[in-house]
């Protein structure tokens, strides 16, 4: 393994890395605005709610179809619809659609597995409907979200190295653009691995930290669980 | 003025439901392979030493943590070199297998675990070795555990056999790319494709459910 050419176009890398790191987390943070708060809305609807129906099929339409395909369609439909966007905010909405999807799943799972109990104790505690949903059922759907939300940050990131067939300049495009001309492709191979798996690890452990330190409460054992 | 031009919709559907044949037997190919080569890794990780099972590991997190777009442009310019020569479909095969290696490891092993100790322990009372207690005892156990993991596992391949376009495997979602660039008909060519894709994938999930329901009862 040639480690000169790997030093050398690490810089080279590295503004992709940034791209790759940008479109993911912005496209993260929409996913969970609009797919969490459509899951808890979701959970609290009759099946027969049109509008739940309307989002079931969204969710599986998202699960259902591979995501190149969803980057295809969102690249070549928005133009369509005259919106103009550049490639790193097609990328974003590609990504978003996808990750929405999962997300009002993860948000539903969440909050239809609190017992049912929590909520006849707090009708019991005087609690009204509003009260209880948000002081008691929320608080402990959301903890319980943290490790499928994080699983769908390290699906994010590989998920944006498809982004390179729309030619959109994140890491995976950078690393066949240079491979293209230097054909050493194990080297970048190693890199990409060196820059996507600590990143992704990273994220991980981060959110496992989350999970133990800001929602700790409720459970004795905070901490021994968690490998 | 229609909406949809229904009849080139007609027109197009023979050449994308053998496409849809090529991503399905690449993806049966596939699973059946990784399943193999998971057994094995599985069975190395759960007899072999602490370096055995830290290099399957390893593996693992590999293959779960690098995109999967990467390693399939890997495995197309790795083997090549490595003197071996596939053609497109067969390439495609080789990555899905390998991608999917990773999973069936850990759906494999996550079975074996999930038996009660006391089968291990009284395959070894009766005197069987370690191995025999592992085919002859855990494994038959373990196939009815794994049937809805594998379905599942099944449409994951499926939808990572549209990567595959990329390196021009002539599957389901390469066809439709080409269908559009050829007519410049893009709305009706998505809507066939996605909803092939649903049909297939929609199914496949519903039988995990299902099996899943059913090994539970």
């Amino acid at each position: 393994m040639d480690v000169a050419y790997m030093i050398e176009s690490l810089p080279r890398l590295l503004p992709a890395f940034w791209v790759t790191i940008k479109v993911s987390a912005v496209s993260l943070a929409l996913a969970m605005l609009i797919g969490l708060s459509l899951g808890i809305v979701r959970s609290f609807q009759k099946p027969r709610n049109p509008l739940a129906l309307l989002m079931d099929g969204y969710v599986g339409l998202v699960r259902c179809t591979p995501i190149i395909v969803q980057i295809y369609a969102v690249y070549l439909l928005l133009p369509k619809t005259g919106i103009k966007l550049d490639l790193f905010w097609i990328g974003v909405v590609a990504l978003t659609f996808n990750s929405t999807g999962y997300q009002i799943e993860i948000a539903r799972a969440a909050v239809q597995s609190i017992d049912k109990g929590q909520h006849e104790a707090a009708a019991t505690l005087g609690l009204g409907r509003w009260h209880a949903v948000r002081l008691v059922i929320l608080p402990q759907a959301f903890k319980r979200m943290i490790p499928a939300v994080t699983n769908e940050m390290s699906h994010l990131v590989k998920a944006s190295a498809v982004l390179s067939v729309i030619s959109l300049f994140e890491l995976h495009k950078a690393a066949i653009s240079l491979q293209a001309t230097s054909f050493k492709f194990v080297e970048l191979l190693a890199l990409q691995a060196l820059l996507y798996l600590p990143l992704i690890l990273g994220v991980s452990r981060v959110a496992r930290h989350l999970e133990v330190s800001v929602f700790g409460f409720g459970t004795k054992t905070a901490g021994q669980d968690v490998r | 003025m229609q909406f949809l031009d229904l009849g080139f919709m007609v027109g197009i559907l023979p050449d994308m439901l053998l496409a849809a044949l090529v991503t399905i037997q690449l993806a049966i190919l596939s699973v059946t392979f990784s399943v193999a080569l998971g057994v094995v890794l599985a069975a190395c990780k759960l007899l072999g030493g602490r370096l055995v099972g830290a290099l399957v590991q390893a593996f693992v997190e590999f293959t779960r943590g690098v995109p999967q777009l990467v390693q399939i442009s890997i495995i197309y310019f790795a083997l090549p070199r490595a003197g071996l020569l596939l053609n497109e479909f067969w390439t495609g095969v080789a990555a899905l297998t390998f991608i999917g290696a990773g999973y069936a490891v850990e759906i494999i092993r996550g079975a074996v675990e999930s038996l009660d100790r006391g089968q291990r322990e009284s395959a070894i009372a009766l005197g069987l070795s370690e191995l025999q207690t592992l085919v002859l005892v855990l494994l038959p156990q373990v196939v009815r555990r794994v049937l809805p993991p594998l379905t599942n596992e099944l449409a994951n391949v499926i939808k990572a056999s549209a990567l595959l376009s990329v390196i021009s495997v002539n599957e389901l979602t390469k066809v439709a790319n080409d269908l559009i660039f050829e007519y410049f008909v893009v709305v009706e060519v998505l809507i066939e494709l996605a909803g092939l894709y649903v049909i297939i994938i929609g199914s496949l999930l519903w039988l995990s459910k299902h099996l899943e329901r059913r090994a539970k009862a």
